[in-house]
């Protein structure tokens, strides 16, 4: 994935994710929820179900690419919907102007998006933390306002472009088909994800997130890290838009702005910022409320605002680090002999100074941010 | 040689509104270390609140004036309570994160509530003043424009005066600078961020009234203003009062100049490449001081 082996990587042959502290991947629960997913569209009430859920499994895609540099890079990008949209738009015109398969669209959508994120992160990622966010929210409002002037008729302006045919499925079966291509999708992209942040790019990515003058005395170069990390983050949001016009069949600047900015930071923070399943199962939280609220559109984003409001100030950190910190204090309840603070690596024995050293640095917070 | 007068005047207009929007963001990130988001919502409260007070009621512009201004600035100080107050301090989070987010929540929750009492649709404000003012044949303001200068470059010397004189101005300062060292000498730290937040909020309503003629009132009428007072913050720097001053008039003139030389709807993306070159080469603004990339 990466050119940059970190230096411990060097020192240590064997990459071990557990020894480092991540906690174990349960096997089980993912199976059966993939289970439910694959099976949804014979059990789902109606059209509207479906159609949400493939929208459902479209944002996913697109939080957890946001969720990599936000939650895991711990760049403020909040400019992702940009590439989301340039991902969307880029499909669109592949599929009204070239004759390719939609199933190319998708990667070329990637592309674009990734190439042109990698431009970007080289201004946004001389600054830090708020000047970030100022530059990356800025370049997404001025990507939606040149879309929106645009008179040369090739993006459509203000009423997006329509008209092309997406997949070109038909009939009964179409959404179903849709629905399932957004799911391999989503389901690649967590993967994808999950290899990322246990490998040694991603320990340095989140050592530089939580520690950066630790990190780069230790060799982690904060630049071309986070360049690698912005680039794959754009590709899978491009990725996430190229799908999205497919399915949908149309690409317009609603995509982006303040309110689809406010409904996708709010299902990230709601779910838990780095973590691998927070934005899944926010995204499915919030999604659902909000086809429950799709009459009353005013009261949804005021109510999406209150929700967001909310947990933020409750539990900071989201949903799913908060359940997994009151199950980790029941589980200590139940066998009291163990402190719940303690981590397994030190029980083990240390095979070799640096590398254990590392393990000590790195673990507490691998511990807190891959809690699942 | 209209076309430069006629940049120029509106450079002084352009740049007075949105260093009055942009100082505010500025006082609030230098005390509180929080980017409000909530900025650009203030404005459009401020226009909101002042047309309803002439439109619906009859009041007088001048009277709607001071009322949408002190309706910001409670709002600001209600926002500081509800949605900021509570995360300063707390172990295990990132503030400046954290804060943003929560601002962000408070704006889209305001706008949204606006758009569900009053709807989307745009409202005239009447121009405070009526007429045009001819300056050379051909170069003409209105007076509204003269009086958006004026009164924003008054608020401006006023909250000067305030943070340099005042017994209050003086604590925002103190705090600003060295929080230990002013809560040391006896500053009420969180009165100081109360303070801040209001006043913050409630320039940014006098800015909507002001605004309200030009830009008619709508719920999204902040998000423009705010696009702006961003790339003015980014581009002096944040949390240095007298680079914003100047760093408003600068995009100011770059924005007049484009609108005028060439068309308005490329004055926002040449502003930006503008931005994107400036921190290429400078990263922390004009003004801004390396020192804030803090470990």
């Amino acid at each position: 994935m990466s050119t940059n082996p970190s230096t411990a990587a060097a020192a240590t042959p064997r990459w071990d994710a557990k020894r480092l502290g991540w906690p174990r991947p349960r096997l089980g629960i993912a199976a059966v929820a993939l289970l439910v997913a694959i099976v949804f569209p014979f059990v789902s009430p109606d059209r509207s179900w479906l159609s949400t859920a493939a929208l459902v499994m479209i944002t996913i895609t697109l939080a957890q690419s946001w969720n990599l540099v936000l939650g895991y890079g711990g760049v403020w990008n909040f400019g992702q919907l940009a590439f989301y949209a340039l991902g969307a738009y880029s499909a669109g015109i592949i599929a009204t102007y070239l004759p390719v398969s939609p199933w190319v669209a998708i990667p070329i959508g990637g592309i674009v998006s990734a190439v042109i994120a990698l431009l970007l992160s080289i201004p946004v990622l001389r600054l830090r933390g708020i000047y970030v966010s100022l530059l990356t929210f800025g370049f997404a409002e001025v990507v939606r306002l040149l879309i929106i002037a645009d008179q040369s008729g090739v993006t459509g302006g203000s009423y997006g472009m329509s008209g092309f045919t997406g997949f070109g499925f038909s009939g009964e079966n179409a959404l179903k088909i849709n629905y399932w291509i957004g799911l391999g999708v989503a389901l690649l992209t967590t993967l994808v994800l999950f290899a990322l942040v246990r490998s040694p790019l991603g320990n340095g990515m989140i050592a530089m997130r939580d520690n950066p003058a630790l990190a780069s005395a230790r060799g982690v170069g904060q630049r071309t890290y986070q360049m690698v990390i912005f680039a794959i983050s754009g590709f899978f949001a491009g990725v996430a838009g190229a799908v999205y016009a497919n399915v949908f069949e149309v690409a317009s600047p609603t995509l982006m702005g303040l309110g689809p900015m406010t409904l996708i930071v709010t299902m990230m923070v709601v779910g838990g910022l780095g973590t691998i399943t927070g934005p899944i199962i926010g995204t499915i939280l919030i999604s659902f409320v909000q086809m429950q609220l799709q009459d009353v559109p005013e009261v949804r984003f005021v109510a999406l605002g209150i929700v967001l409001l909310i947990v933020i100030l409750a539990m900071p950190r989201g949903l799913v680090p908060f359940i997994s910190g009151l199950w980790a204090r029941f589980e200590f309840w139940m066998n009291e002999d163990q402190d719940w603070t303690d981590d397994d690596y030190e029980d083990e024995p240390e095979p070799e100074t640096r590398s254990s050293r590392r393990a000590q640095t790195e673990a507490p917070k691998a511990e807190r941010t891959a809690s699942r | 040689m209209n076309l430069v007068l006629q940049t120029l005047v509106s450079t002084l207009v352009q740049g007075s509104m949105l260093a009055l929007i942009t100082i505010g963001m500025n006082l609030v990130y230098g005390t509180l270390r929080v980017l409000n988001m909530a900025q650009g919502v203030m404005v459009m409260v401020g226009g909101i609140a002042a047309w309803t007070f002439v439109a619906n009621l009859g009041w007088s512009p001048w009277l709607a004036m001071i009322l949408a201004m002190v309706i910001a600035a409670l709002l600001g100080m209600l926002s500081y309570a509800v949605g900021i107050s509570r995360l300063i301090g707390r172990a295990g989070i990132d503030f400046e994160m954290t804060a943003f987010i929560s601002t962000f929540a408070i704006a889209s929750i305001l706008q949204n509530l606006v758009q569900l009492f009053y709807g989307p649709r745009q409202k005239d404000f009447p121009a405070l003043v009526p007429g045009r003012l001819q300056i050379t044949e051909g170069v003409s303001i209105t007076w509204h424009q003269v009086l958006t200068a004026v009164i924003a470059i008054a608020a401006l010397s006023a909250l000067g005066v305030f943070l340099a004189k005042s017994r209050y101005g003086l604590a925002i300062v103190a705090v600003a600078q060295n929080l230990d060292a002013a809560r040391l000498m006896g500053i009420p730290a969180r009165r100081a961020y109360v303070l801040t937040m209001g006043l913050a909020a409630g320039l940014a309503g006098l800015a909507g009234v002001l605004l309200a003629p030009v830009y008619f009132v709508s719920p999204n009428m902040g998000d423009l203003p705010m696009l702006q007072a961003l790339i003015v913050a980014i581009f002096a720097g944040l949390g240095s009062t007298r680079g914003t001053i100047i760093a408003a008039y600068i995009i100011g003139f770059v924005q007049a100049a484009v609108s005028i030389f060439w068309t308005s709807t490329y004055a926002m993306p040449v502003l930006y490449a503008l931005i994107v070159v400036v921190l290429i080469a400078r990263p922390y603004g004009i003004a801004g001081k390396p020192q804030e990339a803090r470990l």
